[in-house]
């Protein structure tokens, strides 16, 4: 129905040789080889599309075989400049794209029956339904997926907290902040209590001061709701400040060039002598392959 | 005292934002009169003699049962024409083929003059309730049709796409983000189509009903009573812009709570 083959990508898809260590690291310590032994939630495997160019015959190619294991409760980031696909695989996950080929499955945390698998998102600007209330927003999308509603006032006051907006539940989106909004917008996708959530650079639209507020907010988040993320962004010290494995992106070819795993524990600070040394070596590599 | 003259200050300084307007007002009711001086009070009459006849309207009974029928009419008209126009614009927004079959028949029917209507519809329908509602619904829904679907078309993508990531089915996409985003087109589509159906009624009445205030209007007409006719279009004219105040501009007001309002 939506893209998903209902199989589990053999462990092959990501072949254990392309998880690299970053060049000239400065403690090996930080970044790891070895895979890690995780059940995964996303399996992409060597999925391509093309889109037909307008008016012409020729078919560019967006995304091409890529392939990328997300394990649960990672936080994995897509880093790459604009225009790579990165926001084209999103949506293919989220099942709103086609792609050619290739496979991608979403594997549900609680393996029911005929259980979808729960995907939450958030994208670069919040889109909010202005004209209902935040809390009602939030049961937008509860009712989508068919939550009892009985949870909902359990959900919307979890998770609007969670985001640092007890009390906001009765005010409109256009009385508040574009980062109060954006907060909103992540109480939304992980009140469905998501499978996996899917982040579009989300901070991307904020000024630079409210946008490391949220970034320390979602590493807060993260410690305590442990969701497994798939987060897309072109800005590196972004992805090195939150993530746990970074892959990053060209544009032509539109492929993945390089894997890297951060182990740098968490909490951890953006001018962490760590972090800043390994984004300045792969910011160095990602401009030598971007800019070649 | 002091107080009292600073009171009546300020009571008086927002009066004066009201002072253009009510000089204007006031000029044009002199140049009215001062016409009106020239000709019989009949053919011309002067702001005065029109409230008198207005207040003798009022004063008889049975003029409110005219009214009450000629509103009637309008309402089912109205409300027929904003059904067939709302649901045509949607369906026209939101799937292909159906637009392409009835964009040129909007077209055609937008252009075809409303007189005929009129006059087609007494020839069909005789003299009957039927026709001015007939002719109402004929003029009125093309207009809503194309508006609404000017609207569907307006609706944000991303808003749509937000909702099927999170699988939200059509009934929930068409409650909460469709029409919702429809507003401010439903709400002008709504005003523009009382105000034209009220006019077309009138002119189907003066036709083909004989009765409503439309066939005040002829009845006045063939008595060479222009004083008489400005009276009842008058009244009329008051009575709907009251209806569009108590019943839309509340409604509006209520359905775009949402608006962040400047404090004043």
């Amino acid at each position: 129905m939506w893209g998903c083959k209902g199989r589990v990508a053999a462990p092959s898809a990501l072949p254990p040789a392309e998880l690299q260590r970053a060049k000239g690291q400065s403690a090996p310590s930080q970044q790891s080889t070895e895979p890690e032994a995780t059940v995964p939630a996303i399996t992409i495997d060597k999925v391509t599309k093309r889109f037909l160019a307008p008016g012409g015959q020729t078919r560019f190619i967006v995304l091409d075989d890529i392939s990328l294991i997300v394990g649960d409760g990672e936080f994995v980031s897509i880093v790459g400049p604009s225009g790579c696909g990165k926001s084209t695989l999103l949506n293919i996950i989220a099942g709103i794209e086609s792609y050619d080929t290739g496979t991608v499955t979403i594997h549900p945390r609680v393996a029911a029956a005929n259980a979808q698998p729960r995907i939450g998102y958030v994208f670069q600007s919040p889109r909010l339904l202005n004209w209902l209330t935040v809390e009602k927003n939030i049961h937008f999308v509860l009712e989508a997926q068919n939550v009892p509603r009985s949870k909902w006032p359990d959900l919307v006051a979890k998770n609007l907290a969670m985001v640092g907006l007890a009390g906001q539940e009765r005010n409109y989106p256009l009385n508040l902040s574009g980062g109060m909004q954006q907060r909103v917008a992540i109480a939304r996708a992980l009140a469905i209590e998501p499978d996996i959530l899917l982040m579009d650079e989300p901070f991307s639209h904020l000024d630079a001061i409210t946008a490391r507020k949220l970034r320390f907010d979602l590493m807060d988040i993260l410690q305590r709701a442990k969701p497994t993320i798939l987060f897309v962004t072109h800005d590196l010290s972004e992805a090195v400040f939150l993530s746990n494995k970074i892959h990053m992106m060209s544009t032509r070819p539109a492929r993945i060039f390089k894997r890297v795993m951060i182990d740098i524990p968490r909490p951890r600070q953006p001018e962490d002598a760590r972090v800043v040394e390994l984004e300045k070596n792969l910011l160095r590599e990602f401009f030598s392959v971007v800019e070649a | 005292m002091p107080a009292k003259t600073t009171e009546r200050r300020a009571f008086v300084a927002s009066l004066r934002p009201m002072l253009p307007g009510a000089l204007t007002l006031g000029a044009g009711l002199v140049v009215w009169q001062l016409i009106s001086l020239a000709y019989l009070p009949v053919f011309f009459p002067g702001p005065g003699t029109l409230a008198q006849r207005m207040i003798e309207l009022y004063g008889e009974p049975s003029n409110y049962v005219v009214v009450g029928e000629t509103l009637w009419r309008i309402f089912e008209g109205f409300l027929i024409a904003m059904l067939i126009g709302t649901v045509l614009g949607l369906l026209m927004g939101l799937k292909r083929g159906i637009e392409i079959f009835f964009d040129s028949w909007i077209m055609m029917l937008l252009s075809f003059p409303a007189i005929c209507w009129a006059f087609l519809s007494v020839l069909w329908f005789g003299i009957s309730q039927v026709a001015p509602i007939f002719t109402i619904v004929l003029i009125v829904f093309p207009f809503v049709a194309m508006n609404i679907w000017a609207g569907t078309k307006a609706v944000e993508k991303d808003l749509i796409a937000m909702g099927r990531v999170y699988k939200a089915g059509r009934l929930l996409l068409l409650r909460k983000v469709l029409i919702p985003s429809l507003s401010p087109y439903l709400f002008s589509s709504l005003r523009t189509a009382l105000s034209l159906s009220w006019k077309i009624a009138l002119v189907g009445e003066a036709f083909g009903v004989g009765s409503g205030v439309g066939q005040q209007l002829i009845n006045w007409f063939q008595d060479g009573r222009v004083d008489m006719m400005l009276a009842w279009g008058v009244s009329f004219m008051i009575v709907m812009v009251i209806i569009d105040l108590l019943v839309f501009r509340m409604w509006e007001w209520r359905v775009f709570a949402w608006r962040p309002r400047f404090a004043t």
